[in-house]
């Protein structure tokens, strides 16, 4: 199969280079593959200081940017699908924060949640409640970052719902309905089972998407307040272009690979056995 | 009365929903249309807008070249990935090919940080002068989006397609003309929103533009990021360019629309 | 009839290769000084025939842009601008062509910059590897209105019974911030405030901090290089630091760089603040500005952190020898002194007191002043990294999450490990 191919070359070659480089003292000040150092990399990553906080603040960030994600979302997705007027309306609005790119998206909403200057500030200190430390205070930083990624990303995963939901059959609701099952019921006993391999794919792009965010924290937040908001891959790409250790930051890739491989795994034999 | 309530919520959902994200645009429509001192302005004062930063964008900065290279590369390499990606996910779906692991393998290379993947790319493009041109930048984005385009068609192409796909077969049909009238007309919305996907994915994308791209080859996130200048970020400016970057796509929906509707209501049908 | 038609066709295209623009590439960033510049080049084309490419990106993502240019052996630029960041690293690399030849051959005069400027952007280890291009150097700008005005003087002199005028001391200055840090609208809130504090994770805090850590006395590395920043000036400093975060700056300052410093001073709600100098034109500016006019510049006490950008020619590029002649030109007393009147930041001593650019530009002169008297970062192969380590560990100080000492103590450990790592330290 030509695809086969196609998608084999596109995969195993950045995996390859990365697996490589791991391996050896690569760094942009000497980039070549002459002091082979085996292991040197990993171990030296478990000696980063910051690491493991920035699993952890990775870790959280993706549940709850995912959870949210997708509740919220498949609201959204089942409201437009029982909608019939004015879905067009509705479907542009829901697509134009995926066409403003993150830079930008970083950048409004710095301007929005400045906290002296910020236009959300004023109005909800108009409402009598205090204004806000939105980037400033570790703990509301953190959900600030959040927030923004489900304002940015929400329509992902209402677009791939909707299109899962959009393509379920009827017969099973119309006997459901003569049965006489509430609204509730069907969603619970149809819809969802029927839509498993959506759900699945959705969230695991999703799952995938968000532990590669960056721009919103290289814009908003740099890592900060402290280490708040450093997301893994905001601390690989500091490895590499600060630090100009390629190798380092190729181990550390490697390693997280091979954690989301686990977990991938995991999640796919889960969904697969309620089959 | 409860039928009336039913008919209503969706709606109610939908517009708070639409709401939340059409606010903050307005808000940067506002931007766009005043300067920075008005922006950071609190209590926040009126004036009359004007257009002028729409103007500069167009003048000073390039913006038009951004745009065009920008919808150049996310509809190429959504041409060039869809297609494969489909190839791949047929045969994942009916033959299982390699199993769990393959498919796992297939996403891997997208679980690597852009940071790691660059760098051989860029390797590769200097050797081949594919360095600063856009054919270039859409190998890149293929190279991106095709895994996750494979991982999601699989799912469309599994299920219940399968048994209308034998039954056509079982009345005749070839395989070829089985696939044609029956499975890809039901994975359609499907098929869609994959190529919606791969589109949003070029068009966000930024790492590999700035590497691999250059004067001539720059797209609007890298146009959009040099807003952010010495001085501070020309926030009126990016607000302008962000507005336009988005407008088109408004325009161009009601016409695709058609094409969306009958894709996402022959799914449902039988 | 055929043969001379051959010959004429031949000669009309050897006469287009010859005279076919040359044409050069340059990667630069988006300052006021590159549209200045993109401005005169038709002046460059006249003289030399060359054609002038220039591309501009923003300068945070200048670094990622560059190194992948800069390791293949034929990059797409011919000349590049390098932030003082990375000299270090980048000479450590052997990515940069050495200039000394250049000059020779042709009298380039590099006594024209000011000195700082070519140690931190020229000269690294008697090699020249770059011109100077822009600097913006690190100074205080404050709201002279609020400084002249006789009720302020006279409620300030009979606090802190000094005189109210353009501070030359830490001390003085600190006592101002604390003075003009007020609570206009008698809602219990604060809302003038005596300085922004710019503490975001990483390049902000540090590059403010530094300011603070220069009045106070101290210093980065003694001349063989130790870490000595967590001396204790270095305490004292970041004592300071913490203390106008959260008594003298907006609520948020721990999330504030430079662009959300200036437009709290822009919008009228600040009296100073430690910026670059190159910032002052925008408060000039009534499209981003309600405070034109009665803003001023003055040299941070016991000197600014000094910054810039120097002219590269990488040795990647295609076309070192056009440009040279780019590089010679843009930097010819002439071409820099339009940029500067055009509202650039000049490198060169003579153009600060030059008395055209005075009558157009003021302040200028004490602008040389700040250059003069400016600090240098320490430069080696790892200062990004520095920068973003000790930025880290400066943060969580200034937020409250680590104790000062501990903080600095972090920073000069990590401080000293990459120094190792460079080779400039023993183990």
């Amino acid at each position: 199969m030509p695809g086969l191919s196609v998608l084999l070359a596109v995969v195993v070659f950045p995996l390859g280079y990365a697996l490589l480089t791991s391996f050896y003292d690569y760094t942009l000040i000497k980039p070549t593959y002459d002091n082979f150092i085996g292991l040197g990399n990993y171990r030296g990553m478990l000696e980063e200081a910051y690491l493991g906080t920035s699993l952890w603040v990775t870790l959280k960030f993706v549940i709850a940017s995912v959870v949210i994600e997708f509740s919220l979302g498949m609201a959204v997705a089942v409201a437009m699908n029982a909608v019939t007027r004015f879905k067009s309306f509705y479907y542009i609005i829901l697509l134009a924060p995926l066409l403003i790119n993150p830079v930008v998206v970083g950048l409004m909403w710095r301007m929005l949640l400045h906290s002296e200057l910020g236009i959300v500030n004023y109005v909800i200190g108009l409402g009598g409640i205090a204004p806000i430390n939105w980037l400033g205070n570790p703990k509301t930083a953190f959900w600030t970052v959040v927030l923004v990624d489900i304002w940015h990303q929400i329509s992902f995963m209402v677009i791939l719902l909707l299109a899962g939901l959009s393509s379920l059959p009827r017969e099973p609701y119309e006997a459901a309905r003569m049965d006489g099952a509430s609204p509730r019921l069907c969603f619970i006993h149809i819809t969802l089972p029927l839509m498993r391999p959506v759900i699945f794919i959705a969230l695991l792009l999703r799952f995938i998407f968000a532990i590669k965010t960056f721009d919103i924290i290289y814009i908003m937040t740099k890592g900060g307040p402290g280490v708040a908001t450093d997301l893994i891959s905001y601390f690989i790409y500091r490895a590499a272009f600060f630090g100009l250790d390629i190798g380092r930051a190729s181990a550390m890739s490697v390693a997280l690979l091979i954690l989301i491989l686990a977990l991938t795994s995991y999640l796919y034999r889960y969904m697969r056995s309620f089959k | 009365m409860r039928r009336v309530v039913s008919a209503i919520l969706p709606h109610i959902v939908l517009i708070v929903f639409c709401s939340i994200i059409l606010v903050p645009l307005l808000w940067l429509l506002r931007v766009a249309l005043t300067n920075k001192l008005q922006a950071y302005q609190i209590p926040p004062e009126w004036s009359i807008p004007h257009i002028r930063n729409f103007v500069e964008i167009f003048t000073v900065h390039p913006f038009s070249d951004y745009f065009l290279n920008s919808v150049t590369v996310a509809i190429g390499s959504t041409l060039v990935a869809l297609p494969l990606a489909a190839l791949m996910a047929y045969s994942f779906a009916r033959y299982n090919t390699g199993g769990l692991p393959l498919r796992l393998v297939t996403l891997s290379s997208q679980m690597l940080p852009p940071v790691i993947l660059v760098l051989p790319l860029f390797n590769l493009f200097l050797k081949t002068s594919l360095l600063n041109t856009l054919p270039g930048l859409i190998i890149a984005h293929v190279t991106i989006s095709l895994p996750f385009l494979a991982w999601l068609l699989v799912s469309f192409f599994e299920g219940d397609i399968i048994l209308l796909e034998q039954a056509a077969r079982i009345d005749g049909a070839t395989r070829l003309q089985a696939i044609l009238h029956v499975t890809l007309p039901v994975a359609a919305p499907g098929m869609l929103a994959a190529g919606l996907l791969s589109f949003i994915l070029s068009w966000n994308e930024f790492l590999f533009a700035l590497i691999l791209g250059g004067a001539q080859a720059s797209t609007l996130p890298v146009g959009l990021s040099s807003f952010q200048t010495h001085r501070g970020v020309e926030i009126a400016l990016l607000s302008a360019a962000a507005i336009c970057a988005v407008l088109p796509v408004f325009f161009l929906l009601p016409f695709m629309r058609r094409h969306l509707i009958r894709g996402l209501s022959l799914g449902a049908l039988k | 009839m055929l043969k001379r038609l051959f010959l004429v066709v031949t000669v009309f295209l050897l006469i287009g290769g010859l005279v076919q623009a040359e044409s050069i590439r340059l990667l630069m960033e988006s300052v006021p000084d590159t549209r200045y510049i993109q401005e005169l080049l038709p002046q460059f084309k006249a003289e030399t025939g060359i054609d002038v490419d220039m591309e501009v990106i923003s300068y945070i993502d200048m670094h990622s842009k560059l190194v992948p240019q800069l390791i293949s052996p034929k990059g797409s630029y011919d000349a590049i601008v390098v932030d003082f960041y990375w000299v270090g690293e980048f000479t450590k690399a052997g990515w940069l062509m050495p200039l000394d030849d250049l000059v020779k051959r042709d009298n380039f005069d590099t006594g024209v910059y000011v000195p700082k400027l070519i140690e931190l952007v020229g000269r690294v280890d008697n090699n020249l590897y770059m011109l100077p291009f822009y600097n913006y150097s690190m100074a205080i700008i404050y709201r002279k209105d609020m400084l002249e005005d006789p009720k302020e003087q006279a409620a300030f002199k009979a606090k802190y019974d000094m005189d109210l005028e353009i501070p030359k001391t830490w001390d003085e200055y600190w006592k101002q911030v604390e003075f003009f840090s007020r609570d206009t609208n008698n809602d219990g809130k604060t809302d003038m405030f005596g300085t922004v504090i710019q503490g975001q994770r990483g390049d902000c805090i540090s590059m403010q901090w530094s300011n603070y850590l220069y009045a106070l006395g101290g210093q980065y590395n003694d001349s063989n290089w130790n870490p000595t920043l967590n001396s204790a000036a270095g305490v004292a400093a970041l004592t300071a630091y913490r203390e106008a975060l959260q008594k003298f700056s907006p609520p948020g300052s721990e999330s504030y760089c430079f662009d959300e410093g200036f437009n709290v001073l822009a919008q009228g709600k600040a009296f100073s603040l430690q910026t670059f100098n190159i910032m002052f034109a925008g408060f000039e500016d009534p499209e981003s500005s309600k405070v034109v006019g009665k803003v001023a510049i003055t040299p941070n006490p016991g000197g600014g952190l000094n910054g810039a950008w120097g002219w590269a020619i990488p040795k990647s590029s295609p076309n070192k020898e056009a440009a040279w002649k780019f590089l010679k030109w843009v930097e010819s007393y002439e071409i820099a002194k339009k940029r500067a009147l055009l509202g650039g930041a000049p490198t060169q001593t003579k153009i600060f007191v030059d008395p055209d650019v005075v009558a157009a530009r003021s302040y200028y002169p004490i602008l040389g002043e700040i250059l003069a008297g400016a600090q240098q970062f320490p430069v080696f192969t790892y200062t990004t990294q520095l920068v973003e380590e000790m930025g880290r560990e400066l943060n969580l100080a200034a937020t409250g999450e680590k104790d000062i000492k501990e903080a600095l103590d972090a920073s000069a450990e990590a401080f000293r490990k990459l120094l190792i790592k460079d080779g400039k330290l023993s183990k």
